[in-house]
């Protein structure tokens, strides 16, 4: 029997993160391309946490991917489609070598296609999906902030199912690798890249990173703090990169207390959830490497001056857009004061 | 003789997928996917079930007659690495379900290898969207056959999921962009 709880619990999570995430949205903005995007996420991810078999993850994938590339138009059809495509491709290989019967290096090259897989179906490195600054109106943050990160706990979930245990270690190495990867690619672009909305597009990468590397931390604390992070992903950084969809003019981004403290809750600092999730990887990295650990301990001080920037670039909140807000610091705040409950739900 | 026949003709319909911009040659390779992979999954599941697939990729081929650059339009002039790609997808797929791996269902693992990898490649080099959406089409179809190599009995419920995508990503009409 499968362990569905983690798949379930970001569901949920996801769905009050649209419904925050459209009350986050400036003023002027379409909210109905961002709902209508969101919604279909949210019935491809019910699809995928609840599916029983990695057959039917990548069917909902290649389902979704059609929705939203239709409702993208014959233009950006083909940059739509084509990366959750490819995902679909890689994982239905590693699929089909991970069932057949036949030497080990088949099991091996289906941890490949799962790693490849996911990295295509949640856009990074080393497949980041294309991404439009100049298109203010496109929720492309839909893939790699909602739908991604219950795609990979259900695909990482039913690998192990479907790898030998020598295979699932060299899985591990892999999301650890990768991890680290996205971690600094992600950090450093956020940092240096000139456009805030490009910036926040890495920044979803560099937290990805962590959310691998805790996946690839075969041990509890690993999944816990994955699961943490994917958490903050889409309950923090997605409603929150769609309140800065239009960053203030030239000039205008100005320091303020509210901007700080979304820097912070951005860069994982206490109290917010992303603080639980960095204490735990580096407690589940000091129990396989310390060295591990101490990388790890570089790339996080890495993420505080990409965070202020992208705390600076958010308008400051008004009316509707302010109550949002300070829903999802709540939230932030709560789960990371206390996040024993989202992870006995989620059965770690 | 008849699951060979399937595999064969599963590679034939991602050929034609791979080689074909007009709609009745995408048509034509969704159909013959279908049936393909019908022939070579009904040995090992109900028959009613297999024939989702069959149905599917014919209906998916029938709306795609409907839509999309008219006529055959196969293998027009710079295919050639199309038709390499075919003849190496084939080939590739023929050695790893037949020699590299072992046991019942070879020609289930080649079909569904061929059409996975060779659909696969075509959308990622693709551009227009009727060929793209026939590509995924295909693949669906492909990805929905291989839950037979599960080991247990394959699920109706995913060979009937799989059909129903494929026939809806076949239906999808997209308006020319305003600027083309």
């Amino acid at each position: 029997m499968l362990d569905l709880t983690p798949s379930l619990v970001l569901l949920g999570a996801g769905a009050v993160s649209v419904v925050l995430a459209v009350a986050l949205t400036p003023p002027g903005l379409p909210r109905r391309d961002l709902a209508a995007q969101g919604g279909v996420a949210l019935v491809a991810m019910a699809v995928i946490a609840m599916a029983d078999t990695l057959d039917v993850v990548i069917l909902a994938l290649l389902a979704a991917a059609v929705a939203r590339a239709a409702l993208a138009g014959s233009r950006k059809l083909a940059a739509r489609l084509r990366p959750p495509v490819v995902a679909a491709a890689l994982l239905s290989l590693a699929l089909v070598f991970g069932r057949v019967q036949g030497p080990d290096l088949l099991a091996r090259f289906s941890a490949v296609g799962l790693v490849a897989g996911l990295a295509a179906g949640v856009g990074v490195l080393p497949y980041i999906h294309s991404h439009d600054p100049d298109d203010a109106s496109e929720p492309d943050a839909v893939w790699i902030g909602l739908l991604g990160p219950v795609l990979a706990a259900a695909v990482l979930i039913r690998a192990r199912d479907l790898l030998i245990p020598d295979a699932g270690g060299q899985l591990g190495a892999m999301l650890i690798g990768l991890g680290l990867l996205n971690i600094a690619w992600g950090t450093l672009a956020t940092w240096l890249t000139k456009r805030d909305s490009a910036a926040w597009h890495y920044s979803f990468m560099a937290d990805w990173g962590l959310a691998l590397c805790g996946f690839g931390i075969l041990v509890a604390d690993g999944r816990s703090a994955a699961l943490l992070v994917l958490f903050g992903v889409v309950l923090g950084r997605f409603p929150l990169q769609a309140a800065a969809r239009r960053p203030e003019a030239d000039g205008a981004s100005t320091v303020r207390p509210i901007k700080l403290v979304v820097g912070a809750l951005l860069a994982g600092s206490a109290p917010f959830v992303g603080f639980a999730a960095r204490v735990l990887l580096l407690r589940g990295a000091v129990q396989i490497s310390w060295p591990l650990a101490v990388v790890l301990v570089i790339g996080l001080l890495l993420w505080l001056p990409p965070s202020l920037r992208l705390g600076r670039s958010l308008k400051v909140p008004r009316g509707r857009q302010a109550l949002a807000l300070a829903a999802v610091l709540a939230i932030n705040v709560a789960v990371g004061l206390y996040p024993l409950p989202i992870l006995r739900l989620a059965g770690s | 003789m008849i699951e060979a026949g399937g595999a064969a003709l599963a590679w034939l319909g991602a050929s034609l997928i791979v080689l074909a911009d007009g709609r009745r040659g995408l048509a034509l390779g969704l159909g013959a996917i279908g049936l393909g992979m019908c022939a070579v999954v009904w040995p090992s599941g109900p028959g009613l079930a297999a024939g989702a697939l069959a149905i599917g990729g014919i209906l998916a081929g029938a709306q795609r007659l409907r839509n999309g650059p008219p006529g055959w339009a196969i293998m027009p002039a710079g295919s050639t690495p199309r038709l390499v790609l075919c003849l190496v997808g084939g080939l590739l797929a023929l050695w790893i379900g037949a020699a590299v791996t072992s046991g019942t269902g070879a020609s289930l693992r080649i079909a569904v290898l061929a059409v996975i990898g060779m659909t696969g490649v075509r959308v990622f080099g693709g551009h227009q969207p009727e060929v793209m959406l026939s590509g995924v089409a295909g693949l669906v179809l492909a990805v929905a056959a291989a839950s037979s190599l599960s080991g247990t009995s394959p699920e109706t419920v995913v060979f009937a999921g799989g059909a129903l995508i494929a026939v809806g990503t076949s239906l999808i009409r997209l308006p020319e962009p305003s600027d083309a």
